[in-house]
């Protein structure tokens, strides 16, 4: 009942900050975010505390939220990103603004625990909205075209796997099956070829766009750009794991077999993102560009973790999901706080901050080198995982991951370099203030947690994957 | 239970009708006599369909066959009266139209409760009349250039499908030999080419009702020019009638036979799904916008229909709820927003959400909704639609259904975002009302419910959709 609990706290605690007066909604959402938290923790304490009940009996469509391996540390990173997103937001952006936040959160959590394809399309949908909204009203200049972008490209791909939904539950029904959405049983079904490969698009194409993969990245650096830092934060940290948990929940025990016939032209789609994400990034000159396609090109990589099909890619993948969100997703508040500070997103225009900001500099250094992969810290530990998982299956795509990783060093340093340090052209900015600081270390010491004791997560995962993977063998796949 | 009983949702409008009628004549247009009185009928003609349908009653056949009192014509019942209610209540402010607008609202609804129990071709046809005149006369109820053009063109046009309609079932009679839709079904074992044709042309007379692709010419410019609280009874309550009396014709008449109309009426679905929601896309009147949006939803409607089967017709009468609490709650915020104007553009709704922000709150909702966005009633419409195509094996359906939809987000997430604009100031900021707001809640409540746990609206619909034939 604990999952049930989490997302009924950040529920109902949305709906208590539309009610707080307008300076005290901050406060109330960090307080309700804390207690999520908090629940949380219990829940890692006793996880397997799920809830399976009927809901609509009439479509065999069933309440049913569980965590497992595979969710339990995205629900974290879930519970945690929007803790620091909510401290690192403005007061004065109102209680609207932290509804739609906890929103957000409520949604997410549903998603990363929903075990009835049903239910976990509905909060597949239900995540849009409150981007949707937080675009429209609290970013740039051109936050309703992104906004519009937003939701149109991602309804695009929803809309037809919500087809592909329906169409696997109807197959299921065909040999006598009972009508049913939940996942466990839908694993068993058997396709006809002719509609398989349909289906089978229709659920690539909207887990491809939610991440975002290339080519399906269109609105990503309109969204990216446009959104007030947090909620960047949220979209790169939180929600692009969604799409990546798609694949992991549905279509690697659904399609395994599809997966391996196709698995090539995957790979080179993934490597290309890879590879297009870096080449991009390198020649931003806004850095919140970069870090928009750094972290496409890093999706890329964990994309080409599952799709390498080995159980130590698809490990380090699910690591690299949690570890790249909470990295990413500080390097965007910092440079949201440095925007914030500087007025300016141009790396042209900032030169030598470290000299009236030691601690900002830091800070973003800290971040910088997680996303870049250092050693000892996280972003090493999921890349390694991934290309041990490439070099067992094909050597090529693991050199051009290789390559790639030379680049993130360059474009991370870039940045950093270009902001931080160089001459001191006597820009005074204000450094980070103590109550800043003390919800950014906490971050900063969950992303060393993970790099310094990654088996705190593989140790958990592994038996879920496990099963995940056995039953993939089970199809007739080669693991 | 007597015949009486089972017609007493009828009789209760009726009676209330001519209460209503002698009330104007003795004490004109004081304490909203006629108001009071279309209400109170509407409410408690709705309380006994409710009761009636709770007795799980067997069909009822009355009249040789012309009425059909089963738990399918309690639930129109259910819907058209909703619909009624809404719309005097949405008409309550409105004194210019003077004492007829409850009356006639009455009739309007009685046509439209008589679509759901009709049982042979003279029912249908009266109850298309009865459904029709009372709106000519509503359409044109505003005094103004536009007032006027509406109610002519929804008369002529009107008049001439209702033509056809008496034409394609003067030509079934003859093919067919008898008038009651029952009886259709064993006689359609010939092929003679007036069969055809009555068919066609008595299809073509439904579909302008209601608002099918090729015959939906008359419904934005009728749609803009009628009083608001008329259109919504236009958008919802003729909708329902017509919905329901083209399922009851097909689903009786010509269950053996669906390769006839079947594909036709599928290549028509997805023609009206895009067609709609296309042309909703440019829009910038708000009432032009929901005609528009009417016409797609009529596509969805027909989703159902087409499908032929018993998914498709339970997913079909589910459908009319959630989009008629949708069409509720957006009129009743046209209405609260136009104040003394006579039409709402797109951009007369900027600024709304920080000057009245529940009222924005609750047209996010009505258009997500519309939108087909989960946690709303519309999502869960489209997906029993999507389930009943697919069960049916018709996968062109499904993705017409998913096209349209797509096509259907860009003309209802502008007027959202049109919220948060900054908009002119000096506009006055809407008023609630009190019957304005009461619609809003309810359609609110009902769609958000229909979202969360539709389970028992599920039930309630795959107990009056029970057409033991269908399978």
């Amino acid at each position: 009942m604990l999952v049930v609990w989490l997302l009924a706290v950040a529920l109902a605690g949305s709906l208590v900050t539309l009610f707080m007066p307008r300076q005290s909604a901050k406060g109330a959402a960090g307080i309700i975010g804390a207690i999520v938290i908090g629940i949380y923790v219990a829940l890692l304490m006793h996880p397997g505390q799920g809830v399976n009940v009927r809901w609509i009996p009439a479509w065999g469509i069933r309440f049913h939220l569980g965590s497992d391996g595979l969710s339990l540390f995205l629900l974290g990173l879930t519970v945690v990103m929007t803790e620091v997103a909510i401290l690192a937001s403005k007061a004065e952006w109102g209680r609207m603004y932290y509804f739609w936040i906890l929103f957000l959160e409520f949604g997410s959590l549903g998603l990363f625990s929903a075990l009835d394809l049903f239910l976990f399309y509905i909060f597949w949908e239900v995540v849009l909205i409150p981007i949707f909204f937080l675009l429209t009203s609290w970013s740039g200049s051109k936050g309703k075209r992104a906004a519009m972008k937003w939701l149109i490209m991602n309804l695009f791909g929803s809309l037809f796997m919500l087809i592909g939904i329906v169409a696997v539950a109807v197959i299921h029904t065909q040999p006598g099956g009972p009508l049913t959405f939940e996942i466990s049983q839908l694993v068993n079904i058997h396709m006809d070829a002719r509609v398989t490969p349909w289906i089978f698009a229709a659920f690539f194409l909207a887990f491809a766009i939610k991440a975002p993969l290339w080519p399906f990245h269109g609105w990503m650096p309109d969204a990216y750009g446009e959104a007030p830092a947090p909620v960047t934060g949220l979209l790169a940290g939180v929600m692009s794991k969604a799409g990546i948990y798609g694949f992991l929940r549905i279509m690697l025990p659904l399609f395994f077999p599809e997966f391996v016939q196709y698995q090539t032209g995957l790979l080179i789609l993934a490597v290309i993102g890879l590879l297009y994400g870096a080449f991009m990034a390198l020649r931003q000159t806004d850095m919140k560009m970069v870090t928009a396609y750094a972290s496409l090109s890093h999706l890329g990589m964990i994309a080409l973790g599952i799709f390498s099909l080995t159980r130590v890619g698809i490990l380090g993948a699910t690591f690299q999901m949690v570890a790249h969100g909470l990295m990413v997703g500080g390097l965007f508040i910092i440079l949201g706080l440095l925007e914030q500070r500087t007025g300016s997103r141009d790396i042209a225009a900032m030169q030598g901050l470290n000299a009236s900001a030691p601690r900002m500099a830091a800070y973003f250094l800290f971040f910088a080198l997680a996303t870049l992969g250092l050693p000892g810290l996280p972003g090493f530990v999921g890349e390694y995982l991934i290309i041990q998982g490439l070099v067992a299956h094909e050597v090529v795509f693991a050199v051009i991951a290789v390559i790639v990783l030379v680049m993130a060093a360059w474009y991370m340093l870039r940045v950093f370099q270009g902001v931080m340090q160089g001459p001191d052209k006597g820009q005074k900015i204000l450094d980070l203030r103590a109550g800043q600081v003390w919800w950014i270390v906490p971050l900063a010491g969950l992303v060393l947690l993970l790099g310094v004791w990654p088996n705190g997560i593989t140790a958990h995962a592994v038996p879920s994957l496990y099963h995940a993977v056995h039953l993939l063998a089970a199809k007739g796949g080669g693991v | 239970m007597s015949s009486f009983h089972l017609m007493l949702p009828e009789y209760l409008v009726v009676g209330f009708v001519l209460l209503a009628l002698l009330g104007n004549m003795l004490v004109g247009n004081r304490l909203r006599l006629a108001s009071w009185l279309g209400l109170i009928g509407l409410l408690s003609s709705f309380v006994a369909s409710a009761s009636i349908w709770s007795k799980s009653l067997q069909p009822q056949v009355m009249v040789s066959g012309g009425i059909v009192v089963d738990n399918y014509s309690l639930l129109v019942n259910l819907f058209v009266l909703l619909a009624g209610i809404g719309a005097i209540l949405l008409g309550w402010g409105e004194r210019r139209w003077g004492q007829e607008f409850p009356v006639l609202t009455m009739i309007s609804v009685l046509g439209m409760m008589i679509l759901g129990m009709a049982g042979n071709t003279i029912v249908l046809f009266l109850g298309i009349e009865v459904l029709s005149l009372p709106l000519y006369i509503l359409a044109a109820s505003e005094h103004t250039a536009a007032g006027g053009e509406a109610g002519l063109k929804y008369l002529l046009l009107g008049a001439f499908s209702s033509g056809i309609l008496l034409f394609g079932l003067a030509l079934l009679y003859g093919a067919l030999g008898s008038l009651s839709f029952i009886h259709f079904a064993s006689l359609t074992n010939t092929t003679s080419p007036l069969l055809w044709a009555g068919l066609t042309l008595t299809l073509a007379g439904i579909f302008f009702k209601l608002g099918i692709v090729p015959f939906h010419m008359w419904v934005p410019d009728v749609y803009e020019g009628s009083p608001s609280a008329v259109t919504q009874l236009m958008a919802f309550g003729t909708k329902v009638g017509a919905a329901a009396i083209l399922l009851r014709f097909l689903d009786f008449g010509f269950y053996l036979t669906p390769q006839w109309w079947g594909p036709a009426l599928g290549y028509l679905a997805v023609l009206t799904m895009i067609v709609g929601n296309l042309l909703a896309l440019p829009q910038t009147d708000l009432k032009r916008l929901l005609g528009y949006s009417g016409i797609g939803h009529a596509g969805f409607l027909l989703v159902g229909v087409a499908t032929h089967n018993l998914d498709g017709a339970r997913a079909m009468l589910f459908y009319l709820l959630p989009y008629g609490f949708a069409v509720l709650g957006a009129f009743a915020v046209l209405i609260l927003v136009a104040g003394n104007q006579d039409t709402v553009t797109i951009s007369d709704l900027k600024g709304l959400a920080s000057r009245r922000p529940l009222m924005a709150a609750f047209f996010i909702i009505v258009m997500l909704s519309f939108a087909g966005i989960p946690l709303t009633g519309g999502f869960v419409g489209k997906f029993y639609l999507l389930q009943a195509a697919l069960f049916a094996n018709q996968p062109g359906l499904a993705i017409g259904l998913v096209v349209g939809t797509l096509l259907g987000l860009g003309a209802y997430l502008r007027p959202v975002q049109a919220l948060f604009s900054v908009g002119d100031e000096s506009r006055a900021v809407p008023a609630w009302t009190l019957s304005g707001a009461v619609v809003l809640i309810v359609a609110v409540i009902g769609t958000i419910g229909l979202g969360v746990y539709p389970t028992p609206v599920v039930h309630l619909v795959n107990l009056s959709a029970n057409f033991f034939w269908l399978h």
